[in-house]
């Protein structure tokens, strides 16, 4: 099975993540709660941001695994202005995390924690493939803007 | 570089499991009613006097003016390296010294040792040092008189101001904010001090009085004769002198670690606080300080009614018994911080103005290891400071319902129980995250 990745309203999407985990950690206990709970509250958020014609977005983000593998693909608009919270995405400790960056904007993206760093360029799309092997909450940013694009739950 | 909640740091904590916030939340409910019907009758701790005296001669050495000053001395001159370090220092606040120091090392690391070796910011504040050599400068203390009046409302004025920059000042992090901070905070308590003269400390300094209060709950404490002894914790509690103020002093810790919780959960960084602004911050801060507040006076006006007592000044009388929920809402929420992010400091010691090829104590290279404690070992000892904390809240409660009337009913003791409750409740619901 491969990776297929589709950009899809945001929404959408986040939904998407949320089904993903359980695949993904076949053990599942309670733990997948917390994060789909917090997988929706961050589509309604976003959704009220796509629906407003300012440019202070960070705005739709699309997901795809292989089941078993336990990896997440998270794709992202980086476009300039305030940035308003795009929510939390949820792996499991262990899971490949590959952010999928689609910027109008110079910057550099910074993983938190795990001290990853990526340059954007303007109208360019930048993959960031890591492993999460760190647990914790852990924000993404851009360093130049100052601002939190999502907030990664390793758990 | 942003980061969302408590000064600095590269994570946050992960919510607690569902099954942790429920059997907390079982057994700190379980654990007040069992304080309330089944413990003693009649006081039972020991009052101020008691406790096992010290040797006289460690008395002498510690209570010294000459040891005294010595170790303020140091402490100035760490300070003094600090501030330094924060300004001269590289720019990054990832390889600064002085925000790291300031809202880990020393913020949150007042705690432990306040706890074990009791209120050491007021034998160590290298303030009262400085006001020493500058009091002959200025007039002598015309405001002396007023101070007993003023209690402890300058300190927890103080702390405000710290907690709404550590939590809520959008460039908190930025090492020069940090210098500023610092040099401007003692320009203020040394003008004060030299207004009110050298009590002012006790009252005016928030990095004293948090410390003083945190030592409420060590086996550190002194007799009413002057005498240092060692006690037990929960009587050193009760033997807090009453002070205007206090009361204020616990609900701003209460409220500030709420709030810094508050902005940890998803619900607020996706809703009132997805701004991420002073405005949303200041708002927040203030009402969860309120809020808490408002619970608190509530409670123990409430259980004072039932009791047929005087209901102003319940709050006052109660003040002390909630410094243990207070602890334990800080234990929760900063332990990982310190025991994580608190690395950085001892990496950076190690070069602390970023020149090439200095390495003092060959740490430099070292990364912090976010994975030194568990996830299952910070949820564990989260739940178990809040509830640890609150079970000691219930237990200080009751012993001081039975202080102030020999025959108190355990019912009228439940206002406050129940608000004691909600704290412990909300507290977990804030681990887990909503």
């Amino acid at each position: 099975m491969t990776a297929r990745p589709v950009r899809l309203p945001r929404a959408v999407a986040a939904s998407a993540v949320a089904l993903v985990l359980p695949l993904a950690a076949c053990a599942g206990t309670d733990e997948p709660r917390p994060s789909a709970a917090s997988s929706s509250s961050s589509s309604t958020s976003s959704s009220s941001t796509s629906s407003s014609t300012s440019s202070s977005a960070a705005g739709a983000g699309a997901a795809s695994s292989s089941p078993g593998q336990g990896s997440l693909r998270a794709e992202l608009d980086v476009v300039a202005g305030p940035v308003e919270q795009a929510g939390r995405i949820s792996v499991r400790v262990g899971e490949s995390v590959t952010l999928v960056l689609n910027s109008t904007i110079d910057d550099e993206l910074h993983v938190h924690g795990y001290d990853l760093t990526a340059d954007l360029r303007a109208g360019q799309t930048t993959e960031l493939t890591f492993d999460a092997t760190i647990p914790g909450v852990f924000e993404i940013e851009l360093h130049d803007a100052g601002t939190v694009l999502l907030t990664l739950q390793v758990s | 570089m942003t980061v969302l909640a408590h000064g600095v740091g590269s994570r946050t904590d992960l919510p607690i499991p569902i099954g942790f916030a429920l059997y907390g939340a079982g057994a700190a409910i379980l654990a007040s009613f069992a304080v309330l019907l089944l413990f003693w009758r009649s006081p039972h701790l020991g009052g101020p006097d008691a406790g096992r005296p010290l040797p006289a001669g460690l008395q002498r050495l510690l209570d010294s003016s000459g040891v005294r000053r010595g170790l303020q001395a140091v402490a100035l001159l760490i300070a003094a390296f600090v501030v330094t370090a924060a300004l001269a220092g590289p720019e990054e606040t990832s390889r600064n010294l002085g925000p790291w120091v300031l809202f880990v090392t020393f913020w949150v690391g007042l705690v432990p040792v306040s706890l074990l070796l009791g209120p050491v910011w007021r034998v160590v504040n290298p303030l009262r040092l400085l006001h020493r050599l500058l009091r002959p400068l200025g007039p002598d203390a015309p405001g002396a008189a007023q101070l007993p009046a003023l209690g402890l409302w300058p300190a927890a004025g103080a702390l405000t101001v710290f907690v709404w920059l550590e939590l809520v000042h959008p460039d908190r992090t930025e090492p020069v904010t940090v210098a500023v901070f610092l040099l401007g905070y003692a320009a203020v308590q040394l003008a004060c001090a030299q207004w009110f003269g050298e009590g002012w400390f006790a009252r005016g300094d928030g990095f004293e009085a948090y410390s003083t209060l945190i030592a409420r709950l060590s086996p550190w404490g002194r007799r009413s004769d002057g005498r240092l002894v060692l006690r037990n914790p929960l009587a050193n509690a009760l033997a807090t002198p009453s002070r205007p103020g206090l009361s204020a002093l616990v609900m701003v810790l209460l409220g500030s670690t709420a709030f810094d919780g508050l902005t940890r959960t998803v619900w607020w960084q996706t809703g009132p606080g997805s701004a991420n602004d002073w405005f949303s911050g200041t708002v927040g801060l203030l009402l969860s300080i309120a809020l808490v507040s408002g619970l608190y006076v509530l409670g123990t006006r409430l259980s004072g009614r039932l009791a047929g007592q005087e209901q102003g000044v319940q709050p006052a009388r109660y003040a002390a018994t909630v410094i243990p929920i207070a602890l334990g809402y800080t234990v929760a929420h900063y332990f990982s911080l310190l025991m994580l992010d608190g690395q950085t400091t001892w990496i950076l010691i190690s070069n602390p103005f970023g020149t090439d090829g200095v390495d003092l104590f060959g740490t430099y290279g070292n990364r912090v290891d976010l994975t030194a404690v568990s996830a299952d070992v910070i949820a564990l000892v989260q739940v178990g400071a809040i509830i640890t904390g609150h079970v000691v809240g219930v237990i200080l409660a009751h012993e001081r319902a039975l202080l102030s009337a020999r025959r108190a009913r355990a019912s009228d003791q439940l206002p406050l129980v129940l608000v004691m409750v909600v704290f412990t409740l909300g507290g977990l619901g804030l681990l887990f995250g909503f």
